[in-house]
């Protein structure tokens, strides 16, 4: 467990450079500087992204004001998905900072989710470990804490636990009830993952997949790909950029997909090896 | 023995025994198959009806301000969840002008019977969510408390030794709450001819 630990730590504390500029056509009473910030792979946009608004917000006035939203290149990034997953999505190619746009009007509906509070992030995140929860131990372990325990947990691991290091031991303490096994059933029931894919009509591939073959070998990485999208995996010379970093060990697959809020979210694209 | 979970197969077969009942009723309910095999019905129906906020005005009104009358569209799709093993209702509406309601604006078109039940749980109830295929915004209940709701249903039915469609029964509970009705000819049809197997309680 030890070396896996140290992997978690390095994804614990990934950061990327951003450069936050005001979309040009915002009515703004003078001249808006960027905003640049190191973002947490492992958080959420609007989690941390209030100082990004207070800065914008001191150049407009306030009936100029909507609810804010973020785009990349013309493509709204939505908030619900975890940092890394945006950035390794659509910005992985190209030079840090990561420059995203800031909007204040016209938010796309009919493409992102609101998010004019604090609690519909919670809630958010609180129904993603719900959802793993009821593919690795049938909601056991989410049913059986209270609603205090609730309200702990995401505190542990959603609001403040990218902040500082001490944090992180917080988190794993509160994390490991969700990554206990139940002797009876021998483990994770399935284990809860998405793909996204760069180029694919859906949002991303999320299906059963047990940790353990019917004949009773451990499951890898490699065989989930495998199994999720044959088309994807030539085989000759793919490389994976996987978030969290890839490593074929089961026990560290279940270390990284506590870690992503008990949702796995794992991206893969082709990268051909240069002949 | 009696699941009240569904498995994916069954779901398939449930919508297709509820599609074909659609069709006789000209309901609107449709099957969209999506590439890798997991599909949705949609109904494209829109729901239409006056609105205003008269006490007593029941009949699928919607409540959405003072004084204003206007006329929504909502569109449902049943998507299977293999996390809960269960079907899940996603809806959206508009206003004619193809302006989206807002998450409150959906809670003031609850029924107030339903309303109080469900906002004491925020987490099972009524959220903006991606919709699973589509990638869009939709509003969705949520299915962490459907098994409980079905078992009685399911244990009923096989007492009783009677077939059941098990997303006919969720949807007649999940959809009044949100706008859309379950015609009560569906059920009176579910008894079927030979030609058709009806689905089980296991």
């Amino acid at each position: 467990m030890a070396d896996d630990k140290d992997v978690l730590r390095d994804v614990w504390f990934g950061r990327i450079p951003t450069c936050f500029t005001l979309n040009q056509d915002e009515v703004t009473e003078r001249e808006a500087e960027p905003y640049y910030l190191l973002l947490p792979r492992v958080s959420y946009l609007t989690l941390v992204t209030d100082k990004v608004k207070k800065h914008f917000l001191k150049v407009m006035k306030a009936e100029d004001v909507e609810e804010m939203w973020f785009e990349y290149e013309g493509t709204p990034l939505k908030w619900h998905y975890p940092i890394g997953v945006l950035f390794d999505l659509h910005a992985s190619n190209t030079v840090l900072p990561w420059s995203i746009t800031v909007h204040f009007k016209n938010f796309p509906d009919r493409d992102l989710l609101h998010c004019p509070s604090s609690s519909i992030v919670e809630a958010h995140f609180m129904s993603s470990i719900k959802e793993a929860d009821a593919l690795k131990h049938k909601s056991q372990v989410v049913n059986d804490m209270q609603k205090k325990d609730h309200k702990q947990l995401y505190r542990e691991l959603g609001l403040n636990w990218y902040r500082s290091a001490d944090k992180f031991d917080q988190f794993w303490a509160m994390n490991r009830k969700l990554m206990e096994y139940s002797t009876e059933d021998g483990g994770f029931r399935y284990i809860p993952f998405r793909i996204y894919q760069t180029m694919s009509d859906r949002p991303f591939i999320q299906k059963l997949f047990r940790p353990v073959s019917p004949d009773g070998n451990v499951h890898t990485l490699g065989d989930l790909l495998k199994e999720m999208d044959p088309t994807a995996l030539p085989n000759d010379g793919v490389v994976f950029n996987i978030f969290p970093p890839v490593c074929l060990r089961r026990s560290f697959m279940s270390l990284t997909l506590s870690l992503c809020f008990s949702l796995l979210s794992s991206l893969f694209r082709r990268v051909s090896r240069p002949r | 023995m009696s699941s009240s979970v569904l498995d994916e197969q069954n779901f398939h077969h449930c919508c297709q025994l509820l599609l074909q009942q659609s069709e006789q009723l000209k309901d609107g309910w449709s099957w969209e198959a999506v590439q890798s095999g997991l599909a949705a019905p949609v109904d494209a129906d829109s729901i239409e009806g006056d609105i205003d906020d008269k006490e007593g005005e029941d009949e699928g009104a919607c409540t959405v301000s003072e004084g204003s009358s206007q006329v929504l569209q909502y569109e449902y799709h049943i998507v299977y969840s293999c996390s809960y093993c269960t079907p899940v209702l996603y809806f959206r509406a508009f206003t004619l002008e193809g302006k989206s309601l807002s998450l409150e604006e959906v809670w003031s078109s609850v029924h107030p019977n339903f309303r109080l039940r469900l906002q004491n749980s925020p987490l099972n109830t009524i959220t903006l969510q991606e919709h699973p295929l589509l990638g869009q915004p939709f509003f969705m209940i949520h299915p962490c408390r459907t098994e409980q709701f079905m078992r009685p249903v399911l244990q009923a039915a096989q007492d009783q030794h009677r077939p059941v469609n098990y997303v006919l029964s969720w949807l007649s509970v999940v959809g009044p709450m949100v706008g859309l009705d379950v015609p009560l000819k569906y059920s009176t049809q579910l008894h079927p001819t030979a030609s058709l197997s009806s689905t089980k309680p296991d």
